[in-house]
């Protein structure tokens, strides 16, 4: 029985009309990721994504670690945005373990989340602008999020891989000063943030470029099972942390921004609307904090769990993003498989890319929101 | 038209923005100015103190000896292996003390969370490079200098924008 | 410790001395002698104090300040000035070096950031001058299968036509322009006509796939927006009546002709900015796309060559906006007069009265006329940097929907204007203004 070989190793006859094109990963329009996209003139025919240039194994390494020395190993698929990844394998563990968490760890956790999230979306954001061809849009975003990075590193201790969450709560508390210091950057930050709309999102050459491509209809988004920025760009309303809230995301009051184009551009302006939304739940959970209390539950020393298997979702950045843990009674997890947005979402593009020009290539493939070292693991 | 008055409030915030200030920190002449003392942890109340994760600062008047931070770098960067020191202590027998690869080290901080008797610490410093890999090997006493900081330089607010002053 | 220096050896010694004093004569005698010939044909050497120029005189004048005044006087009226100094190749330089270098600082504090800050005391100043002297310490590596002779001509070739462009760009009234044509304004649209054959033999030449896409996109460009450049230059010709550079800023004399053909300067700057390859329309040389565009096998001083030609380009592109539309070098007086003490009486330093006969050296409607330019023409730069900041890349079949229809379509209406003010007796020959 003949197996099918992936796309790029199958041996087929040269076609004289149409050529293919490597965008691999040595090139300044893709991440770590190849696509490889076969044009004909100026429109693409087709297109195979080929990730898995940067997998390591992680779910694997994972169980050759306790539960607690997964920590650092874990945040490292998305480094800025590594409380969010975090977030799904620790209320896991909590749940196997049978730990009940503090109030005033559940606010602080919440905080940190968001800021986590503006700060993963805005590096995104300098990006896709320097896809365009953009260049005061990588700048602006790169260093705004400063100000959230200070911010973090303030409450962490660490800039990047913040190694924050534990099971049971977080490691350390704030800082004595921490909410009138975020207070003041978020407010900035929310400023910086509003004054994109006249330089990209309202500028014509943008509108021109992005608007109608890439279109991604409601029925067809929710077939291939897309998740985040994408789904709520094509006009359905889903965000885990209202459907299914977690911690004490049901005591805030969140509203889900929802536009129903399904165009690149609506992909593009999506997450910009989200920033601003958690700007508003970052400053309502600083409000709502108690003011003092316990932010972590003592561990016994090496906790191991049931016989036992528990599924955790939380919405990143990308989308949602779930933990699927079993235990069998052992310091370390028996199988830990994580389910990421961006891997989910990249089904889209074989779909999204047939039959558009080749200059919008980098438009719709990164206005998916798909990070390659988090979709690779 | 919608592309013109487009065009023009994009130039004109163009031009607006040349009157704000530079944000950009003139590192090395300036250098952030980061919380607290470096990253610390209180084994009585489990809970750690706010600070920086940079260079480790060990004790040698508390520590015993005892191997925890050792064993909780072992599933994470294996960083960390115990030698023997010419120090006599009455409270380490085995006169033995970590020394810790910083070629290896994550910076995660789970040493300084297994350590039982407030003997390893982390400090503000984070500039460690050296020319050799075995220059980035700290022995036990090199890890026990306090490292010279001069970080002064901090986000300053005011009307015409934000600076690192 | 002396690994690195060989064994000296009295005959290898002797051999490196007799070799660099072979090369220093041959080059000497390269240079030296079209030097001599230059200075003996070309100049034209002035007459001073009844003799002709020669060495002795040159260098008595330096010890003699009375006689320094007329050397520098006579200087100035040569064409070689004019060709190498003033209105040609070092006045143009001088301003493109200057573009570039504000161009980063500008981009930089738009962008919240300082740009160039380590070279140079002040704001990293000398910033540009160690990016040539890196560009002329680089390997220039060609492709194995490139064309190597047009490949090498390329940049030169580049060079060239701009600096023939600028040629053309009156810059001060008294006919301070370096080629007085009658047919001036068709002679420029002939030498931009040019470039496109320029950049497609250069990206051909290389041989690879980056500047063969590049190539073509800039070909399209090119020549798709040529078309309403010169549409919206017909507007003024109509106006004025005459193509003679010169006599379409002396008739500009109180009003400018941008307060009555608006229109025909937004298209004329918007065609300008895709002739330049400026962005928004910088697809040829798109960075995050196809790597440098047709620039990517240029390297060491090809690369630098044409940075200069496409800065050369910029600033003779602003000196025609404003040539045609700005009212070239008329603005009121402001150049202070130059006291008449000191030519008359000399100064007293002293008990020395030194006296100066021939002073000034250029009189000041000249310097004022060159103030204004220069003013218009470092604001019209301004406003040709600013949208790198404000705006992202189109794509081919937006520029060429732009270049095709939109543009065109205002350039006919601009020429209705036009034809409509002159028929109805408001401009022109026999018009009220």
């Amino acid at each position: 029985m003949t197996t099918q070989l992936p796309p790029g190793l199958q041996i087929e006859k040269v076609d004289e009309k149409i050529m293919t094109l490597n965008v691999g990963p040595q090139h300044p329009g893709s991440g770590h990721m190849r696509l490889i996209v076969k044009v004909d003139g100026d429109y693409i025919v087709s297109c195979d994504p080929d990730p898995g240039y940067v997998h390591r194994g992680e779910e694997k390494m994972a169980e050759h670690r306790n539960y607690i020395t997964n920590i650092p190993h874990l945040e490292r698929p998305v480094i800025h945005d590594s409380c969010n990844i975090l977030y799904p394998y620790c209320l896991g563990v909590e749940e196997l373990l049978g730990l009940e968490v503090p109030e005033r760890a559940k606010y602080i956790r919440v905080i940190a989340a968001e800021l986590n999230r503006c700060v993963y979306t805005q590096y995104w954001l300098a990006i896709y602008g320097i896809f365009l061809g953009h260049s005061t849009m990588f700048m602006w975003p790169a260093g705004d999020r400063e100000l959230l990075i200070d911010a973090l590193e303030k409450m962490t201790g660490a800039r990047v891989t913040h190694a924050y969450f534990v099971p049971g709560g977080i490691r350390n508390d704030v800082p004595a000063n921490f909410e009138e210091m975020c207070l003041r950057r978020v407010n900035y930050f929310e400023k910086r943030i509003k004054e994109y709309a006249d330089i990209f999102y309202d500028n014509p050459i943008l509108i021109s470029r992005t608007e109608g491509s890439g279109v991604l209809s409601r029925n067809d988004a929710i077939r291939l099972g897309t998740t985040g920025s994408t789904l709520r760009a094509s006009g359905v309303d889903f965000d885990v942390r209202t459907k299914e809230p977690y911690d004490v995301y049901d005591e805030l009051d969140i509203k889900t921004n929802v536009l129903k184009a399904g165009d690149s551009y609506a992909r593009s302006k999506i997450p910009w609307l989200d920033m601003l939304e958690s700007c508003n739940i970052i400053r309502q959970a600083l409000q709502k904090m108690p003011k003092s209390g316990s932010v972590r539950v003592k561990l016994k020393p090496n906790p191991k769990g049931g016989n036992d298997e528990v599924y955790k979702r939380v919405e990143s950045g990308r989308g949602a993003l779930g933990c699927y843990i079993v235990s069998r009674s052992k310091p370390e997890p028996y199988r830990l498989k994580m389910s990421v947005g961006s891997f989910r979402n990249l089904i889209c593009l074989p779909y999204l890319l047939k039959g558009e020009k080749l200059g919008n290539m980098p438009a719709v493939y990164w206005s998916l929101n798909y990070w390659p070292v988090e979709a690779d693991r | 038209m919608g592309t013109a008055t487009g065009i023009i409030k994009a130039l004109n915030s163009g031009i607006k923005h040349l009157a704000v200030k530079r944000f950009t920190l003139r590192y090395p002449e300036q250098k952030l100015k980061l919380i607290g003392d470096g990253y610390q942890y209180d084994p009585t109340s489990g809970v750690g103190i706010a600070g920086y994760k940079g260079r480790h600062m060990l004790f040698h008047d508390k520590c015993t000896g005892c191997q925890l931070c050792a064993i909780a770098c072992e599933g994470v960067a294996e960083a960390i292996a115990m030698v023997k020191v010419q120090e006599d202590w009455k409270q380490n027998k085995k006169a033995i003390m970590p020394q810790i690869d910083y070629g290896k080290c994550v910076f995660c901080g789970l040493c300084v969370d297994a350590c039982p008797f407030y003997a390893l610490y982390m400090t503000n410093d984070y500039e460690l490079s050296s020319f050799t890999k075995e220059g980035l090997i700290y022995t036990p006493a090199q890890l026990q200098v306090k490292p010279e900081v001069q970080q002064d330089a901090e986000i300053v607010f005011d009307k015409r924008g934000a600076t690192h002053g | 410790m002396s690994a690195l220096a060989p064994k000296f050896r009295f005959s290898y010694f002797i051999k490196s001395i007799l070799d660099n004093l072979f090369w220093i004569i041959i080059l000497l005698t390269l240079t030296g002698i079209p030097l001599v010939m230059i200075l003996l044909f070309y100049l034209e050497l002035p007459v001073i104090g009844g003799k002709l120029l020669d060495p002795y005189l040159a260098f008595t004048t330096l010890a003699d300040p009375s006689r320094q005044i007329p050397l520098l006087k006579s200087l100035l009226q040569t064409e070689f000035f004019r060709i190498a100094v003033f209105p040609g190749f070092g006045f143009a330089a001088l301003i493109a070096a200057g573009t570039i270098f504000v161009e980063r600082k500008m981009l930089a504090k738009l962008q919240l950031r300082v740009g160039p800050f380590y070279c140079g005391k002040v704001e990293g100043i000398l910033q540009l001058m160690s990016d040539g002297i890196k560009l002329l310490s680089k390997e220039i590596i060609i492709p194995a299968k490139a064309d190597k002779p047009i490949f090498w001509a390329a940049p030169v070739l580049f060079v060239a036509t701009a600096a023939a462009f600028i040629a053309l760009i009156p810059a001060a009234g008294g006919g301070w322009v370096v080629a007085d044509v009658d047919v001036g304004l068709i002679a420029v649209f002939a030498v931009i006509g040019f470039f496109p054959v320029i950049t497609v033999l250069s990206s051909w030449s290389a041989n690879s796939k980056f500047p063969f896409i590049g190539g073509i996109r800039a070909l399209h460009q090119m020549v798709s927006f040529e078309i309403p450049l010169i549409l919206s230059g017909l507007g003024v010709v109509i106006l004025t009546g005459t193509l003679n550079l010169t006599e379409i800023v002396e008739s500009q004399d109180p009003y400018w002709w941008i307060i009555f053909l608006p229109i025909g300067a937004i298209v004329f700057f918007i065609a300008m900015l895709a002739e330049l390859e400026r962005i928004p329309f910088d697809l040829p040389e798109a960075e995050s796309e196809i790597v440098a565009g047709w620039l990517t096998e240029f390297s060491g001083m090809m690369y630098g060559l044409v940075q200069l030609g496409s800065y050369l380009k910029l600033y003779a592109f602003a000196a025609l906006f404003v040539v045609l539309f700005l009212g070239g070098w008329s603005g009121p007086q402001i150049w202070p007069p130059f006291p008449e003490e000191i030519i008359t009486e000399g100064i007293q330093m002293g008990p020395i009265n030194a006296q100066f006969p021939g002073l000034p050296l250029l009189d000041q409607q000249m310097l004022n006329d060159v103030l204004w330019f220069v003013v218009k023409v470092v604001g019209v730069i301004f406003f040709i940097l600013l949208p790198r900041g404000v705006f992202p890349r189109v794509r081919i079949d937006l520029l060429l929907h732009i270049g095709w229809y939109k543009l065109i379509g205002l350039a006919f209406v601009n020429i209705f204007i036009a034809l409509g003010l002159l028929y109805a007796g408001v401009l022109g020959p026999e018009g009220i203004l």
